[in-house]
Order: C-alpha cells, then structure tokens, then sequence
C-alpha cells in the first residue's frame, strides 16, 4: 500500500467517524430519559433554551401542565414557531418578545 | 422706523404704533413678519434678547418646578434673536393626518381642522426651514440605492422617514436668526427691536381687546406699544407666562377666563436605550442609524412609527422609534436569540443588535400646567412653576408599539425584539426630552376647551393671535418647528385677510 492510499484510507475513516459521531449526537450534551423527550426533541439546541427557559418558567404552569398543552397542538414547534406571530401568540420573557411557543417549549427544557 | 432697533436705546417712553406686534423673535416670530412683509403693514417684531446669547437676558426664563423631573425652565431654550432654533437639531417632518383627528377613548385629541388646512404651506415652511426638497415617506421609493428596508410583517410599525434642516457638511440647521437677519433688516415695514421685553398685555375695559403692550429692558428704559394687532409667538412656556402675568383687566390672565391657559403643556419624552432589536442576519441598512443624504439635497433617516390604523385600533399614541448603536449581548439574551432562531428555522450566526431610541407623544392632560410662581424676575415678571406629569398610560401605549414591532421581526423572520423598561421608574430613570414645548395656549373651536380658535386668534379678544407650538391641542411625535412655521404661515394669510 502507497503512502498516499493509507492517507486517503485515513481520511476516509475520520470522516465516516465525523458523520456518525454528528448523526447520532454522539459528542452533544446528553439528557436524562424525561416524560417529555417527544417535545424537547424538537428544540435543536437545548442548552440556551435551558438559559432562557429558566426566565420563561416564572410565569408559566408546571411542566406536566405545559407538556399537555403542547401535545394538544398537532403542530411542531417549528411549525408553531413560524405561525404564532402572524396569530399575534407571542410572549414576552424577560423583555424578549418571542413566540409562545418558544416560551413553552424553553419553559419545559428549563423544568424538565 | 425699520431696520434693526435696540430697545435700550430708545427715548424713555417712547410710544409705538405698529399695525402689528410680533412678540418673539424665533422661528414662528421671523416667519410671520417675513410673510408679511410686503402686505403693507407696519410690523414691530419685539425680541426679548439680541443678537447673540446673553447670560443675564437667559436668567430672565428661570422657574420652578414640581411633579416628575424635567429639564430646568431656562434650560430647554434659548432667549436671544432666533430662539430656539439656535440649538435645534433639525429634525423636521409634518404631523400624520391622523394627528389632527379626535380619537374614540383619548380624551383631548384632536384639532378644529384636518391636516389638509395646514398643507398648502408646508412647501413654504420646508423651504424656510431649509430642509431640502419635500421627500419624507416618499423615501421608500427613492433609498434603494442605499440599502433595503427593514424586513417586517405585516402589521402596525413601518419605516417612516425625516429629514434635516441643513445639517450637510459642517452645516448646522438653520438659525433663523443668522440666517434671516439680512432679510428682516431689508424689509422696509419690518422693524426688529431687540432686547424689548413685553411685560404686559394691556386690555380694554371689555376685554374685547388689545390696547397696549408695556415693554422694558434690563437696563431700565420704557416703552410702550400700541399695536392694531398683535401676535404673541414667544414660545409655549413664555407666551403662558405673558398672558398669566397680565391680570388687570382679566383677573386669571389675558384669554383665561376658562382657566386654559398654561394648562396641556407637553414635550416629547425620549427615553433612551427602550429596546435591543436583534437583526437575524446582521444586515442594517445606514439610513436607520445615520442620516443619509439623497442626490437632490435632502438629508433622509428612517425610523419606525406606528400605522395610522394600528393607532386608531389600539389607542395608541404616536411614536418614533429609532436605531441608534450596536449593541452587545449577554449570554442570557444570546441564549434568547438562538433558541427563538432555531425555532423559526433561521440561521441566527451572523446576527447583530442594535439598541433603539425613541419619541413619544404624550397624551394631553390639564394638569402638567404652568403656573405664575410668587418669584419675580429682573423685570419685575413673575416667574413660572412648571407642574410636569407624564402618566402610566404613556409608557404603556408606547410599549404596545414595541411589542408590535417585535412581533412583526419574528413573523418575517428577521429578527427579534428585547424591550427594556416595564416599571414606571425604569422609563424615568431612562428618560430624557426633546425640548419641544407645546400645548399651553391650545387650539379648540370651544372657548371652554381652548385658548385660540382655528384661527389662532385668542378666544374673546378681537385682536389678539398666538403663533407657535403652545397651539398644538394635540401633539404628534412630529419635531414641531416645521408644523408651527406651516400654521405660522397660514396665520400670515389671515392677519392679511383681516388687517386689510
């Protein structure tokens, strides 16, 4: 084997760990089994919604309550996320003006 | 007699019969007698100061105040030819038409006229202003050269724009004194006479009219004038003052029988910092930051303002919301930003904040009032008490606003918006004002309701007119020079029409 194949043999390797290790998340921050990781799946980064959730929580119900409300809307949280504000369903957290979803949905990584 | 006179030098009670008395030499005060130069009446324009800043002749504005904390009484203006163009900022844009509406649930709005009473002279005040050719919110047309609006959804805020007084190069807006001397010492029936105090407004036995104005100086000398008609255009707080002060015929004070006058004083809140407005994609176009001039000469800048439709379904006020600087994040608002990022979809990596500034129309209240104080002044005035409110409802109109602004980023997925203040004492910690005072001697059809009529003329007294932004009943969040000039300018074609 040339010098050169085992290089490309390598590179090879390294990106086909790269991706798995992307797909399966196998470096992002790992949670604990909740009763709500049907909703928090859907919240891309869950470390900053965390952050902001613990302002959101404040006013809103306990995640139990939160989670039942959110299931009962068929839509996803982007899907929710993209029409609230043409409903005018925003919140305000903190100052921020937001769509409610994003409220809920921060609210429960924060108390999940 | 015309040309420039000094009021000190003048024979000791020397009498004057002028046609018409101007009293104030700023920016309602030259328009007027500039506009009515050429109508063959003799003019008298008496100006309280000279030619430049004089700390004593300053002193004679001071006052007292109480309520919420404003700027001091002689700090806001200038008393000396030119008024207080001599330190504004230019800023200049007409009032919307649904400024002159009455509005269900907002007591006190409202003007006797629509705004198409005023525009047949706005051309005229642009130009003396010398604010450019008239563009305003025909930018949107014009500024694509420079860059894209800011992407909103459908809904109440839209980019609106104003424009300057000269304010190109090194140019500072224009002080009408500097800039008009020339042409108030050309005209032949025009006679400025500077440091001329008026101290009294002499009335008949009936109060039906205007007889004489006792005017003084600080160096002690006497005049009296005696004028067909007169014009008071010293200001919102002044003009007040000098109708408050002169009670021997009127015992509350010339055209304040129904206890009007000095009330609905306002200014323009500015509170600053109200809001960071995150831009998804870091894109700022640089008329909404700073002022941007238009191959034709106007200087053009962008702010955001309420709809006239929002306004009328919200109850809300006027507004206009401006960027200011860039702004940094804290980790917590980072954390906002991408978490509502990703939830819409949107690629936030690029993202920038800006933090906004603002001016609000208050809403008319009786009570911010000014009173005559037990103080008097060199000459003799009494001096002033300001009582300054500014309500609950206010702030929260405004806030309506930002709400709706940030509401219209997150549906066209341009951005977000964080709004700084919610308790009252936040909006008064941040608060500043625009100097720009309005309402004392306001404008209502109802004599119980206002000082002047539509035309400006002090109710119940046959010869007597204010000019200048103590008539606005309502106020706009307009800058006011370029509005007062526009009525000035129309009171002009009156005072022909009746002084003929």
């Amino acid at each position: 084997m040339t010098r050169r194949g085992l290089l490309a043999g390598l590179v090879a390797v390294l990106a086909m760990a790269g991706g798995a290790a992307w797909k399966f998340r196998l470096f992002a921050k790992q949670y604990p089994p909740t009763p709500y990781d049907d909703l928090l799946g859907q919240i891309t980064d869950r470390e900053p919604a965390i952050v902001f959730g613990q302002a959101a929580r404040k006013s809103l119900p306990g995640a139990a309550q939160l989670a039942a409300g959110l299931r009962r809307d068929r839509r996803s949280l982007a899907e929710r996320a993209a029409a609230e504000p043409g409903e005018a369903q925003i919140a305000e957290v903190a100052g921020w003006v937001v769509p409610q979803s994003v409220a809920f949905y921060a609210a429960l990584a924060a108390q999940a | 007699m015309s040309g420039f006179q000094d009021a000190r030098t003048l024979p000791r009670d020397t009498v004057l019969n002028p046609d018409l008395a101007i009293v104030g030499g700023g920016p309602a005060g030259i328009s007027l007698a500039l506009a009515l130069a050429e109508s063959g009446q003799n003019i008298l324009l008496l100006e309280s100061g000279g030619r430049t800043f004089e700390a004593d002749v300053q002193k004679l504005y001071e006052g007292s105040q109480t309520g919420v904390p404003y700027i001091a009484l002689d700090g806001g203006r200038l008393r000396y030819l030119g008024g207080s163009t001599n330190h504004w900022g230019g800023w200049t844009r007409p009032l919307d038409r649904i400024d002159f509406e009455s509005r269900k649930g907002m007591s006190y709005f409202g003007w006797p006229f629509a705004r198409n009473a005023i525009e047949p002279y706005f051309a005229r005040a642009q130009s003396l202003i010398e604010a450019g050719p008239w563009v305003y919110d025909e930018a949107d047309k014009t500024m694509s050269d420079n860059g894209p609006l800011l992407r909103l959804g459908p809904g109440g805020v839209y980019t609106s724009w104003f424009q300057f007084s000269k304010t190109r190069d090194n140019n500072l807006p224009t002080h009408f004194g500097d800039r008009y001397q020339a042409d108030l010492t050309k005209a032949a029936r025009i006679t400025p006479l500077l440091n001329a105090n008026v101290t009294a407004i002499r009335l008949s036995p009936d109060a039906g009219r205007v007889t004489q104005l006792d005017v003084a100086t600080l160096s002690g000398n006497r005049l009296t004038v005696k004028p067909r008609y007169t014009v008071l255009a010293a200001g919102a707080i002044e003009t007040a003052r000098l109708m408050l002060a002169s009670h021997d015929v009127m015992t509350a004070g010339v055209g304040n029988g129904n206890d009007l006058v000095g009330r609905f004083f306002a200014d323009h809140p500015i509170p600053r910092n109200v809001a960071t407005m995150v831009v998804f994609d870091g894109a700022m176009s640089p008329f909404y930051f700073n002022n941007v001039t238009l191959p034709e000469g106007a200087v053009m800048r962008a702010v955001l303002s309420p709809r006239p439709e929002f306004m009328r379904a919200h109850g809300v006020a006027g507004s206009l919301t401006t960027v200011e600087n860039e702004a940094k994040l804290d980790p917590f608002a980072t954390a906002a930003v991408v978490t509502t990022a990703q939830a819409l979809g949107v690629d936030a990596s690029r993202a920038k904040a800006y933090s906004l500034g603002c001016g609000m129309e208050m809403a008319p209240d009786p009570d911010r009032r000014l009173t005559l104080g037990t103080e008097r002044d060199a000459l003799g005035m009494p001096r002033l008490n300001l009582h300054m409110t500014i309500s609950d409802d206010d702030f929260v109109l405004f806030r309506q606003t930002l709400t709706e602004l940030g509401r219209q980023l997150l549906a066209a997925k341009s951005g977000m918006l964080h709004i700084s203040y919610n308790r009252r004492d936040e909006w008064l910690a941040a608060m500043d004002w625009g100097n720009h005072h309005l309402g004392t001697t306001r404008m209502h059809n109802d004599p119980k309701q206002g000082v002047v009529d539509a035309n400006s003329r002090v109710h119940g007294i046959g010869n007597l007119y204010v000019a200048g932004s103590s008539i606005f009943p309502t106020y706009g969040s307009s800058n006011p020079t370029l509005n007062l000039v526009a009525l000035t300018l129309r009171l002009a074609d009156h005072l022909k029409k009746v002084m003929a």
